[in-house]
C-alpha cells in the first residue's frame, strides 16, 4: 500500500470514527521507515475538521466522539516513536492539562467535550470529573506536574468557583505554576477577565487554540493578558 | 405526591442496570435514538423551510418512536450510575396517572393550567421570566417591573447575582440562606406591582437542591400548595441526587407541584433534528414519569449556538410539541430560547416566531424570556417579556399553517446572525428604573416588530 493510500485511509478511519482502522495504520506506519510528522499532521487537520462541523451543527455528538477517540487511538500507538522524532527535531511538548467542572456544579457535557478535543489535539489530560473543589483542582495540577488548569462552570452560582481556584493559587504564591482556562455557558470573557484567568474559549475547538496560544509563549501567568478565542 | 412511587423511582436509582458514562451516553442513548429515527421512517424529515407542520403521522411516528426511545434508555442516575427504567405498561400508567390540568396561586391570581390541543384557542401560561441573573440591588424593582405586566401569569426567575452582598456560590451555605431570600425579594415585588397571591417556580436562584431545603415549605418561603418546584436535569437522560432531593423535599414540606422539565441538546448524543425530535419526547415522558410532573416538558437546545431560535430547532420543536400534545394529556411546558439581547429587534423576532410555535403547536406553559441567551447578568427587561406574553396568548386558536406563514417570514431576519448575536444592553440602560418605563430606542423597536407582526396576520392589539 502506498504512502498516500495510507494517509488517505487514515483520514477516512477517524472521519468516520474507525478506531481498529486507525491503529492498524498506526502501527503500519511505526513499522514502516517514514516519518510520522506528516500523517499526524493530518490527523490533527482532520480532527479540527470534525471539531469546526460539530461547532457549526454539521456533525453530532457522538461522530465526533467517535473520531475523537479513533485518533486517540492511533496517538497512542504513534506516540512512542513520534517522541522519538520530535526530540530530535526539538519539538515541544505540549502539555498536561487538568480539567474538571467546579464546586457545586455537576453538568459534565461541555467539559467532556473540551478533554475529548484536547486530547485528541495531542494534550495530555487529566479528567477530575464533576463538583471538583478548588484545592482538588491544584493538588491535581500540581501531582500530575500539569501546564494548564481547566474549570468549566455551567451555572452562575458555580462560577465563583473558578475565581476562588485564581484566588488560591495567588494566596499560596503558586500562580506562576499553572495556566488558568475557563469556560461554560454563562462564563464571558469579560469575567475571565475580571478573575484574571489566563484562558477564556467559547467553544472546544476554541480552548485548543487558547491552549497552543498559551504554551507557544514565555510569559508566565500572572503577567499574560487573557488570552481567548470567540467561537469560529 | 405520591410516596409509592417516589419509593418505587429511588429503589430503580438504586438497583437498575449499571452503566459507565461513555456506554450510556454512546451505546444506550445514541444508538437507541438512531434505531429509532430509522425504525418510524424520520430520517430526512426535516424541513427548515417550513419549521411548523401540520403532519399528523410525521407527530404520531415521533411519538411512537419517543415512547420506545423512553422505554429502553430510561434516566441514568449519576450518583449511582443505574438506569431508572419502566417497561412500556409501566410507563403508559405512570403517563394515564399525570394530571390534565391543575391549579397555582391564590385569590384572585389562581392560575388554570390545562392541557392544550393543536391549534387550540385555550389560553395558554406565560411565566416570566427565566433564572436570568439580575444585581441584588434592581432585584426588586426588576421582579414589580415583570409582575405588572398584563400578560404575565406567573413567575420563575430572575435569579440573584449576590446573597445579603455576598457571592451566591452552588452548594454552599450562601444558597441556602438565598432560597428564603429570594422568597422575601419576590414577595415584596409582587406586592409593589399588586399581584399578590401569584404563582411562582421555585427557585430561581439556587440550581441545587440547597435553595429549596432553605425556600420551601418554610415560615415566609415559597408555598407548597401554590407554587411549582422545578426539577432539571445535567445531561440528556440522565438525572442524579440533587433532582431525587428536590423530589423528596416535595414530598416532604407536603408539596403538590413539580415542573419536570429540562432541554435535550440538538447536536449531541441524539443527533440531528429528528433524533432530537424523539429524544425530546423520550425524554418528557421518562421526566413526568420520573417526577410526577404537574407539567413536563423537554424542549430542543441547539449546540451550535445555544437556543432555539433558528429553523432546524424550531422544526424539531414542532414536531415534538405536536407529538406529545396529539398523544398524551399531559400539561405541556417548553421554552423558546432567544439568543439576542434587550434592545435589539433580533430578539423581538426570536420572541414572535418562538412563542407563535409553542401556541399553535399546544403548549400550555412556557418560561422565559431567554434574553441573551441568559448569558449576562442585568441584560432583560419587562418589555421583550411583555411582547412574547403578548404573542403567545394572541397566537392561541391559530392553526399551525398560519403559525408556519409567520415563523417563515421572520426566521430569515435573524437565522444568519444567531451565533454574532447582539448582546444588547442591561435593564439600566433601557429603562428608567424610577418609572419602570422602557427608553423610547427600546420602545420604538417594539413598536416596530409589533406591527410587523400585525401586518402578518398575527391578531395582536
Amino acid at each position: 500500500m502506498g504512502k498516500s493510500n495510507d494517509f488517505e485511509n487514515l483520514r477516512e478511519a477517524i472521519l468516520e470514527g474507525d478506531q481498529e482502522a486507525a491503529v492498524a495504520i498506526g502501527h503500519q506506519l511505526v513499522e514502516s521507515e517514514a516519518s510520522l510528522m506528516e500523517p499526524v499532521n493530518i490527523a490533527s487537520d482532520v480532527i479540527r475538521e470534525v471539531g469546526d462541523k460539530f461547532g457549526a451543527g454539521e456533525v453530532f455528538l457522538p461522530e465526533m466522539v467517535l473520531a475523537a477517540e479513533a485518533m486517540q487511538g492511533f496517538m497512542d500507538v504513534v506516540t512512542p516513536r513520534l517522541e522519538e522524532e520530535a526530540a530530535g527535531e526539538g519539538a515541544q511538548d505540549r502539555g498536561t492539562v487538568v480539567i474538571g467542572t467546579v464546586q457545586g456544579d455537576i453538568h459534565s457535557i461541555g467539559k467532556n467535550i473540551v478533554a475529548t478535543m484536547l486530547s485528541a489535539s495531542g494534550y495530555e489530560v487529566v479528567d477530575l470529573g464533576v463538583n471538583v473543589v478548588p484545592m482538588e483542582a491544584i493538588q491535581a495540577a500540581e501531582s500530575s506536574g500539569a501546564t494548564f488548569i481547566g474549570l468549566s462552570a455551567l451555572m452562575t452560582t458555580s462560577m465563583p468557583y473558578q475565581k476562588e481556584v485564581v484566588d488560591l493559587l495567588g494566596e499560596l504564591n503558586q500562580r506562576d505554576d499553572f495556566y488558568v482556562i475557563v469556560g461554560g455557558g454563562p462564563v464571558t470573557r469579560d469575567y475571565a477577565d475580571d478573575i484574571n484567568a489566563n484562558g477564556w474559549a467559547a467553544d472546544a475547538a476554541a480552548a485548543v487554540q487558547v491552549c497552543d496560544q498559551l504554551s507557544s509563549g514565555s510569559t508566565p501567568p500572572s503577567d499574560t493578558t487573557l488570552v481567548y478565542k470567540a467561537a469560529e | 405526591m405520591k410516596l409509592d412511587r417516589i419509593l418505587d423511582v429511588l429503589e430503580r436509582a438504586h438497583t437498575g442496570p449499571v452503566y459507565k458514562e461513555r456506554e450510556f451516553n454512546l451505546n444506550v442513548v445514541a444508538q437507541t435514538i438512531a434505531a429509532k429515527v430509522k425504525k418510524f421512517g424520520l430520517a430526512n424529515t426535516v424541513d427548515p423551510e417550513n419549521p411548523i407542520g401540520s403532519d399528523d403521522d410525521l407527530a404520531d411516528r415521533v411519538y411512537q418512536a419517543g415512547f420506545e426511545a423512553a422505554v429502553e434508555i430510561g434516566v441514568l442516575c449519576s450518583d449511582t450510575n443505574r438506569a431508572i427504567r419502566f417497561s412500556a405498561e409501566e410507563l403508559q400508567a405512570l403517563l394515564d396517572d399525570s394530571p390534565s390540568e391543575f391549579w397555582l396561586g391564590e385569590g384572585d391570581q389562581k392560575v388554570h393550567f390545562r392541557h392544550r390541543g393543536l391549534d387550540d384557542p385555550t389560553p395558554p401560561v406565560w411565566t416570566v421570566p427565566l433564572s436570568i441573573v439580575v444585581s441584588e440591588d434592581i432585584f426588586v424593582d426588576m421582579v414589580h417591573g415583570l409582575a405588572a405586566l398584563s400578560t404575565v401569569d406567573c413567575l420563575e426567575g430572575p435569579s440573584l447575582e449576590t446573597v445579603y452582598g455576598k457571592p451566591l456560590r452552588s452548594g454552599s451555605p450562601y444558597e441556602h440562606l438565598a432560597g428564603r431570600y429570594q422568597a422575601d425579594l419576590m414577595y415584596e415585588g409582587i406586592k409593589r406591582a399588586g399581584r399578590v397571591g401569584m404563582p411562582m417556580d421555585a427557585i430561581g436562584s439556587s440550581t441545587t437542591h440547597y435553595g429549596l431545603l432553605g425556600g420551601y415549605g418554610v415560615e415566609g418561603g415559597y408555598r407548597p400548595k401554590h407554587d411549582l418546584v422545578t426539577i432539571l436535569s445535567i445531561g440528556d437522560f440522565w438525572t442524579s441526587y440533587e433532582s431525587l432531593f428536590k423530589l423528596t423535599q416535595v414530598y416532604v414540606a407536603g408539596g403538590e407541584h413539580i415542573s419536570a422539565s429540562t432541554w435535550v441538546m440538538l447536536g449531541g448524543y441524539a443527533g440531528g433534528p429528528e433524533g432530537t425530535a424523539v429524544a425530546s419526547v423520550a425524554y418528557t415522558l421518562l421526566m413526568s414519569a420520573v417526577f410526577q410532573g404537574s407539567r413536563a416538558g423537554v424542549p430542543p437546545f441547539d449546540l451550535s449556538y445555544m437556543g432555539n431560535s433558528g429553523d432546524r430547532a424550531q422544526w424539531c420543536l414542532s414536531v415534538s410539541n405536536q407529538a406529545i400534545t396529539r398523544n398524551t394529556n399531559l400539561v405541556y411546558h417548553s421554552i423558546a430560547n432567544q439568543v439576542a439581547g434587550p434592545g435589539s429587534e433580533m430578539l423581538l423576532y426570536e420572541s414572535l416566531v418562538g412563542m407563535t410555535n409553542m401556541a399553535v403547536t399546544g403548549v400550555t406553559n412556557v418560561v422565559g424570556t431567554r434574553s441573551a441567551g441568559g448569558r449576562l447578568t442585568d441584560y432583560l427587561t419587562p418589555l421583550e417579556h411583555q411582547f412574547a406574553g403578548e404573542v403567545f396568548k394572541a397566537a392561541a386558536g391559530m392553526s399551525r399553517a398560519q403559525g408556519n406563514e409567520i415563523v417563515k417570514q421572520f426566521i430569515p431576519k435573524y437565522q444568519d446572525q444567531l451565533v454574532t448575536r447582539p448582546d444588547g444592553q442591561p435593564f439600566q440602560e433601557l429603562y428608567d428604573i424610577d418609572t419602570l418605563t422602557p427608553i423610547p430606542e427600546w420602545q420604538a423597536m417594539y413598536d416596530k416588530v409589533k406591527q410587523e407582526a400585525i401586518d402578518a396576520g398575527m391578531p395582536l392589539s
